[in-house]
C-alpha cells in the first residue's frame, strides 16, 4: 500500500501556493506533491533523450565508450525519433479533441439542438468560406470543413490552414515545404518514420515536428476554441473566485477534468433542470455544482459568464486535483481526457468518490466508462446522475471533510479572449498597440502550458511572472500556468502593485490585473490569433512582434506539439527543462540556434526566472528597437 | 582484501546498479530483469541513490568499513567484521531485529527488511563468482571494485 499514513512522507514538493503547499503537507494521504522525492532520482540517458527502447537490442543508452546503439544510431538519431515521437503523440492528443468538439457541433446542427453564438457560428462560416440554409445547417457545414480537413491523407494539403493562418507566415512555411497534410495522417506519418530503423535523419524529422506543429496549433488549438464557443458561449470578462473556497459542501459536487469541453453541454444543462435538481433535494442537498480542475474546468471557467448557477468556479491545476478531492466534499470525478491524474484513483476508493470516464482514451483504472454518444445522451446522461447521486447518499456523512475555505480568492479577473479582450479594448487593438509603442507595456509575454511539479509546484511559472510583470512586460496565460497564478492572486486587480511603475498605471487606469487569464491550454490558440491580428494592424510579421512565450512547466507530449507551433510561428520559446534532447548535438542546435533562420522561433532553455526573465526581456528590447519603438 | 569504491561525480543516476542488486537478491526463482518484479517490497535493494540537490547524485553503498559502526553496535552477533576477507558478513538467524545497525550507520545503508524480522545490507554478491552485481551495472563506471 503506496498511502500508509504511518510512513507517509511529509516531504512534499515546494509550490508557489504557499497555502496549498501546507495543506497538502498535512494530509493524511499521498500526492503527486509526496511522490517528487521518492522520483528525485532520474535517470541520466532519459534526461538526455539518449535511450533508446525501439527494438529487441535496446535498451541502448549513450556512453562515452558505447557512443551508438547496437542497430548503429547516434545520440542525434535517437533523440529526434524520441522527440518527434513524443510530438507526435502530443500532437495526436490535440486532433483528437478537435475531432470530438467538430463531431459535436455537426451533431448539435443535426440534431437543431442549442446554439450559444450565432456570431461565433458566422465568424467560422466566414473565415471557411461556407453558407447555409439555415444556423444549423451551417453548423454542419462549418463542422464538415473541419472534418474533411482532419482525414485526408498526408500527401494532401488541409484546405483551412491557408484560411487561418497569417499570409506571411504561410509563405515562409511554403518555402520550408512544412504545410501540413491531413492532421490524422501527418500524426501517423511521422509515428512511422520513427520506428525501428526507419528514420535516422534528425534535421528532417525536426522540420517534420514543425509541420506536426502548424496542423497541431490551428486545429487542435485555435479551431477547438473557436468551434466551442458556438455551442458553449463566447467568454465575457468577469470577476470570479478561484481556488478550494469555490467548493460548497451544501451541494452535489462533481470535479471535472479533461480538455473536451464541449462533451459536458448535455449534461451541464441537464444538471440544472427541475426534476434533477428535485433529486438531488430529495438526496439532502441543494442541487448540483461543476467544480473545475484541469484545463476544462479553465475552459468552463472562461465562458462562466453563462454558467453562473452551474458552476461554482475553478479550483485549480491538475497538480492539486489531488488536493482537492481531499477537502471531501467532492461526490463524482466526471472525466472525458487528461490531465486526469492516476493518482486520484485512490483517494476515489478510499473516499468513496464515484469515478466517471466519457471517454476511453482516458479511461480511469476505477472508473465507469460511460461513452459520449450523441444520440443516447439523455438516457445516458441520466444514469450519470443517478450513479452521481448513489455515490453522494452512500459516502456523505461517512468520510471526513477536511475543508479549505480561505483557499485561493474571490476576484479572479476571467474570460479574456481574442474577441473579449479587443471588445474590452473599445472594438480596436489601436489603444494596446499605443500603450506598446510609448513604451507603457514594454511587450507581451505568453506564459502558457502546464503545470509540474518535480522541480516544484509552479514555482517557475510565477517567479518567472512576478519578475516579467515588474518589467513592465504583459503576462498573458493560457493552461495550468493559468490555475496556478489565479490561486496566488496574480490575476486580480490588486496584482498590479507588483507590476514594475509603467504596467502598474496602465493595469490602475484600466482596473486590470497585470496577468491576463486566456483559460486552458487549447486557448494558446487565442493567444496566437492575438498576436495575428496586433501583427496584421501593423503590418509586420510575427517574429517581429515584441512578445515571447514561456511554457516554463511544461509537462506533456502536448506541450511539445503546442510548442512546435510556437516555433512554426517564428516565437521565442522559454522551457524551464530541455525536452529531452540535450544528449543530442544536432537537435540542441536545430531547437537553440538554426530555427532561428528556419522560422525565426527559438528554444530558450533556463530553470531560473530571474535570468529568464532578463533574456526574455532583452529579446523584447531587441524585437522593439527593429521596430524603431 | 576488496571494497567498493564511489566517485558521485560520473554517477548519472540512472539505478542500473540498484535493478542489478534486486535481480541479484531475488528470491522469487526468476531470472532476468524482465520478469523483475519492481513493484514487489520483496524485491529490495540494498543500495540507493539519493539525489543530492543539487543536480548530482549521491550513490549510497555498504562501505564494509574498516571499523564499521553497525558489527559495533549489534548486540546479538549478527554482524561481524570478516578479518579474512574484509566484508561485514550478516547472519541472520543470529539476528534480533533490534535495528541499532539501522540507526548507527554513518552512510545509511542498513535497511529494515519488509517483513520487519531482519536488516538488508550488501552482502558484496558473494554468491556471484564475478562479484558485485551493481558494479558490473554501472555504466559509467561510478562504482568500482578496488583491491585494498
Amino acid at each position: 500500500m503506496n498511502s500508509c499514513t504511518d510512513c507517509l512522507s511529509r516531504n512534499t514538493c515546494l509550490s508557489a501556493d504557499k497555502p496549498m503547499e501546507n495543506y497538502i503537507r498535512q494530509l493524511p494521504r499521498e500526492t503527486a506533491h509526496h511522490r517528487v522525492e521518492g522520483q528525485s532520482t532520474k535517470c541520466g540517458f532519459g534526461l538526455q533523450g539518449v535511450c533508446c527502447r525501439l527494438c529487441a537490442n535496446g535498451p541502448c543508452r549513450v556512453t562515452p565508450t558505447a557512443p551508438r546503439g547496437i542497430c548503429g544510431a547516434n545520440a542525434d538519431t535517437i533523440v529526434a525519433r524520441n522527440f518527434l515521437r513524443a510530438v507526435a503523440a502530443g500532437s495526436g492528443c490535440y486532433i483528437h479533441i478537435v475531432e470530438n468538439t467538430a463531431r459535436q457541433l455537426k451533431n448539435t446542427g443535426l440534431h437543431k439542438d442549442k446554439i450559444r453564438s450565432e456570431k461565433a457560428l458566422n465568424r467560422l462560416a466566414e473565415i471557411f468560406g461556407v453558407t447555409g440554409s439555415d444556423k444549423y445547417d451551417l453548423c454542419v457545414k462549418v463542422a464538415d470543413k473541419v472534418l474533411s480537413d482532419l482525414y485526408r491523407p498526408e500527401y494532401e494539403p488541409m484546405e483551412l490552414v491557408e484560411k487561418l493562418a497569417y499570409a506571411p507566415r504561410v509563405k515562409r512555411w511554403k518555402e520550408l515545404g512544412i504545410l501540413p497534410g491531413g492532421a490524422k495522417g501527418e500524426v501517423f506519418n511521422n509515428i512511422v518514420k520513427t520506428s525501428t530503423n526507419l528514420s535516422s535523419d534528425p534535421v528532417e524529422m525536426m522540420v517534420s515536428c514543425l509541420r506536426l506543429g502548424i496542423s497541431t496549433g490551428l486545429y487542435g488549438l485555435q479551431l477547438t476554441n473557436l468551434l466551442n464557443d458556438v455551442v458553449l458561449g463566447d467568454p465575457e470578462i468577469r470577476p470570479a473566485p478561484v481556488g478550494m473556497n469555490v467548493i460548497d459542501p451544501d451541494y452535489i459536487n462533481i470535479l471535472i477534468t479533461g480538455h473536451q469541453h464541449s462533451l459536458f453541454t448535455y449534461i451541464q444543462d441537464r444538471l440544472l433542470d427541475e426534476d434533477v435538481v428535485a433529486k438531488a433535494q430529495a438526496a439532502g442537498a441543494k442541487g448540483f455544482k461543476l467544480v473545475g480542475c484541469t484545463c476544462v474546468g479553465q475552459d468552463l471557467q472562461l465562458r462562466g459568464a453563462h454558467y453562473t448557477e452551474i458552476f461554482d468556479g475553478h479550483a485549480g491545476n491538475n497538480y492539486i486535483s489531488e488536493a482537492v478531492l481531499s477537502c471531501g466534499a467532492i461526490d463524482a470525478v466526471l472525466s472525458e481526457f487528461n490531465c486526469t491524474l492516476p493518482g486520484i484513483e485512490p483517494i476515489c476508493d478510499e473516499l468513496k468518490i464515484k469515478q466517471i470516464c466519457l471517454d476511453v482514451v482516458a479511461k480511469k483504472a476505477n472508473a465507469e466508462y460511460i461513452p459520449f454518444q450523441y444520440e443516447t445522451r439523455q438516457a445516458d446522461g441520466d444514469r450519470i446522475i443517478d450513479e452521481i447521486i448513489a455515490a453522494y447518499k452512500a459516502r456523505r456523512g461517512t468520510v471526513p471533510m477536511n475543508l479549505f475555505t480561505d483557499h485561493g480568492n474571490k476576484n479572479t479577473l476571467t474570460g479574456v479572449s481574442e474577441g473579449s479582450l479587443k471588445a474590452f479594448l473599445g472594438g480596436s487593438w489601436k489603444p494596446l498597440i499605443d500603450l506598446i509603442v510609448a513604451g507603457k507595456i514594454k511587450g507581451l509575454a505568453g506564459v502558457v502550458g502546464c503545470s509540474s511539479v518535480a522541480y516544484g509546484h509552479d514555482t517557475l511559472t510565477a517567479e518567472l511572472t512576478r519578475e516579467l510583470i515588474a518589467k513592465d512586460i504583459l503576462v498573458l496565460t493560457a493552461g495550468c500556468s493559468s490555475g496556478g497564478l489565479e490561486n496566488i492572486g496574480l490575476m486580480t486587480p490588486e496584482a498590479a502593485e507588483l507590476a514594475g511603475p509603467n504596467l502598474k498605471a496602465v493595469c490602475k487606469e484600466l482596473g486590470i490585473p497585470p496577468v491576463l487569464n486566456f483559460g486552458p491550454c487549447l486557448a494558446i490558440g487565442r493567444l496566437e490569433i492575438v498576436a495575428t491580428e496586433i501583427a496584421g494592424e501593423l503590418g509586420v510579421d510575427l517574429p517581429q512582434l515584441p512578445l515571447v512565450l514561456s511554457a516554463a512547466q511544461w509537462l506533456e507530449e502536448q506541450a511539445l506539439a503546442d510548442g512546435a507551433f510556437a516555433l512554426a510561428l517564428g516565437l521565442p520559446l522559454h522551457l524551464g527543462v530541455p525536452p529531452f534532447m540535450t544528449g543530442s548535438k544536432v537537435v540542441t542546435k536545430v531547437l537553440t540556434e538554426d530555427m532561428v533562420e528556419l522560422t525565426g522561433g527559438q528554444v530558450i532553455i533556463d530553470p531560473d526566472g530571474k535570468s529568464a526573465a532578463n533574456t526574455l526581456e532583452a529579446m523584447i528590447e531587441k524585437k522593439r528597437k527593429a521596430l524603431n519603438i | 582484501m576488496k571494497r567498493i569504491f564511489i566517485e558521485p561525480a560520473k554517477c548519472d543516476g540512472c539505478k542500473n546498479c540498484t535493478l542489478a542488486c534486486m535481480e541479484s537478491h531475488r528470491e522469487d526463482g526468476g531470472r532476468g530483469l524482465y520478469t523483475l518484479d519492481l513493484t514487489d517490497p520483496a524485491n529490495q535493494s540494498r543500495n540507493r541513490i539519493l539525489s543530492d540537490g543539487k543536480g548530482g547524485y549521491l550513490p549510497i553503498f555498504c562501505r564494509h568499513c574498516d571499523d564499521p559502526d553497525c558489527a559495533g553496535t549489534c548486540m546479538s552477533g549478527a554482524l561481524v567484521k570478516n578479518q579474512t576477507t574484509g566484508l561485514v558478513d550478516y547472519d541472520a538467524e543470529k539476528c534480533a531485529a533490534c535495528y541499532m545497525c539501522v540507526m548507527a550507520c554513518r552512510y545509511g545503508v542498513p535497511a529494515v527488511s519488509p517483513d520487519r524480522k531482519r536488516m538488508i545490507k550488501c552482502d558484496f554478491c558473494q554468491h556471484l563468482e564475478e562479484g558485485p552485481a551493481c558494479v558490473r551495472a554501472c555504466p559509467k563506471k561510478a562504482i568500482e571494485v578496488r583491491e585494498v
